[in-house]
């Protein structure tokens, strides 16, 4: 029998559970199961995947969650790849592109691997390389998405990895995204005046925090390794849920209390999400009513028990503060 | 205290001190009793990361009601409220309703379980309210067993481990560690002092390395210290309060 890892190997350490969690990852293996029945009749190229980004790759898909997709080819950029958008969309039922227009279109995986830095690495670019490796799932084109993966990952460890220590290369751009994330917040909120402030404040404070913890601690986790092992254990770290790295992290380091509250937090952040009602009064809020509002106030308590959780575990651990001292401020 | 050279590479000179979310409870100033302003401004020379505004009497309840309503800026990342749980006059729906009125930003209103009548009468403060262990003194409140009766009435109540409270029925800690087995979860902050004749006083130094091994499972949640903190911390502690803190900076 497979040794249980992630949220149901805190689980089995510690005795609870965490229902919401659970939850939403059934839901988003039938969801997904379903949407890769649909594509058995779309011509898709070789080398090419369509995948699935936020909610569906942190594997937490809620009743009012988006499919914000992507489809990645390998090889050089060509004129009729499929499949098209309009027919991903269709089979899908998206909605229409984001504004920013992140998702819903193709894209190259020598644009996410060749750019990296400088003026050509834009802010999509930048995106789409760190939602692919940290938070997707593949609806088709498996293959071609391990084969995608795994390049992204292999170009960052070309760059100077020194044995049991953190790629810096890649370290680097996870913090990069974060920071990237949390100013374009503030960006963002200038430019629509406000609209859907409390739901993306929400996600900013547990989902996104959840994206960057997930890919920080496998980062740092690499001290563990000689550098030629490096790669398997960072593909093998980005095919299970972030919530799943983040408990493993607690269990290795015998962070249980902390671990257990902090995945409590999240829980409960889900079930909020997956409340019609409750999610409506996010999205309607604006900056000035947070303070007056209990469901805002308390997801931003759940943010801070989330982040107590990760701060501890990132500066209480012997281990991970020696790396966290070395290598996250300079 | 019996640390070694590993421990000390490992942990700092005082791993226990170099505690980042830390706090202390007001009711600690006993001459200050009442002056909101003043208490916080004391509390704020220890620590700007947590609070606990102690309204053990009732009759402590106006003043602070007051206080926080009139919205002071407050430096702290968590505020904690100790509700009253002596002298009082209220009937418990009365007490409760007052509770609930309580600024949403208290994010803990902290009560002894023996201090509730009819636990469901508290039902409305949902996640804020906060129940504490209770010491040898009490005839409940005190085990994992006697808690869970009242979190079954109270099913989204946090806790606060009172790890001096637990001492005092377990010395050896078994009892602590088996409170934070049972209310992991729940737990919500720590109580953090020594007892002498059932006063709460300065951790002492035996005590620091008894309640250690409770303490460090507590890592990530704030401790409130239920008396001035042992002369050994305050090194550690200048990293957590302001440069300087007058009263008008949180009027």
């Amino acid at each position: 029998m497979e040794a249980a890892r992630g949220i149901a190997r805190l689980e089995a350490a510690t005795g609870t559970r965490f229902a919401r969690i659970a939850a939403a990852r059934s839901l988003t293996e039938r969801r997904l199961g379903e949407r890769r029945e649909r594509f058995g009749a779309v011509d898709v190229d070789a080398g090419a995947t369509v995948v699935l980004m936020g909610s569906w790759g942190r594997r937490e898909v809620t009743s009012e969650s988006d499919d914000d997709f992507m489809v990645l080819f390998e090889g050089p950029l060509r004129e009729n790849a499929q499949p098209a958008i309009d027919r991903v969309a269709d089979v899908l039922g998206a909605r229409a592109p984001g504004r920013e227009e992140i998702f819903g279109t193709q894209v190259w995986l020598e644009d996410l691997r060749g750019k990296i830095g400088r003026d050509e690495d834009t802010n999509t670019n930048l995106t789409r390389r760190m939602l692919f490796v940290l938070e997707s799932v593949p609806v088709c084109g498996e293959e071609a998405y391990l084969r995608a993966r795994r390049a992204l990952l292999a170009g960052y460890l070309e760059a100077n990895v020194k044995h049991h220590r953190p790629p810096r290369f890649l370290l680097n751009d996870v913090i990069r995204y974060w920071r990237t994330i949390a100013v374009d917040f503030e960006s963002k909120m200038r430019a629509r005046k406000g609209e859907g402030w409390g739901l993306r404040n929400a996600k900013l404070r547990l989902s996104r925090k959840a994206l960057f913890a997930g890919g920080l601690l496998p980062v740092f986790e690499c001290y563990r390794y000689p550098t030629g092992d490096m790669l398997d254990y960072l593909d093998e770290r980005m095919s299970v849920a972030p919530l799943d790295r983040i408990a493993d992290a607690f269990v290795d380091h015998e962070a249980l209390d902390a671990g257990v509250r902090a995945l409590t937090a999240y829980d409960e952040f889900l079930a909020i999400l997956d409340d019609g009602e409750q999610r409506g009064k996010l999205k309607e809020l604006g900056a000035e009513g947070a303070r007056d509002s209990p469901t805002f106030t308390r997801v931003a308590e759940l943010g801070k028990e989330f982040e107590a959780g990760l701060l501890s575990l990132l500066f209480d651990d012997p281990e991970l503060r020696r790396w966290v001292r070395e290598y996250i401020v300079f | 205290m019996g640390a070694t050279v590993s421990d000390t590479i490992l942990n700092g000179p005082s791993a226990l001190a170099g505690h980042h979310p830390v706090g202390v409870s007001t009711g600690i100033f006993e001459d200050l009793r009442g002056s909101w302003q003043e208490l916080v401004a004391e509390a704020c020379k220890v620590s700007t990361y947590a609070i606990e505004l102690s309204a053990l009497s009732e009759d402590e309840l106006p003043g602070l009601v007051a206080y926080l309503a009139a919205e002071p800026r407050l430096p702290f990342r968590y505020v904690s409220v100790h509700a009253p749980v002596k002298d009082r006059n209220l009937d418990e729906a009365a007490g409760a309703r007052v509770l609930s009125e309580l600024p949403l930003w208290v994010r803990s209103i902290v009560t002894h379980p023996d201090a509730l009548e009819e636990p469901a009468r508290y039902r409305g403060l949902g996640t804020r309210l906060v129940l504490e262990n209770m010491d040898d003194r009490k005839r409940t409140g005190r085990t994992a067993g006697e808690l869970e009766l009242v979190f079954d009435e109270l099913p989204e109540a946090g806790f606060c481990l009172d790890v001096a409270h637990a001492s005092s029925i377990d010395p050896t800690m078994h009892l602590a560690e088996e409170l934070l087995d049972h209310f992991r979860s729940r737990l919500r902050q720590v109580h953090v002092s020594s007892l002498r004749g059932h006063h709460h006083v300065p951790l002492t130094a035996d005590d620091e390395e008894r309640f250690a091994r409770i303490l460090k499972r507590c890592r990530d949640v704030p401790w409130i210290l239920e008396a001035r903190p042992p002369d050994w911390w305050l090194a550690e502690l200048k990293a957590t309060r302001l440069i300087a803190v007058d009263e008008a900076a949180i009027a």
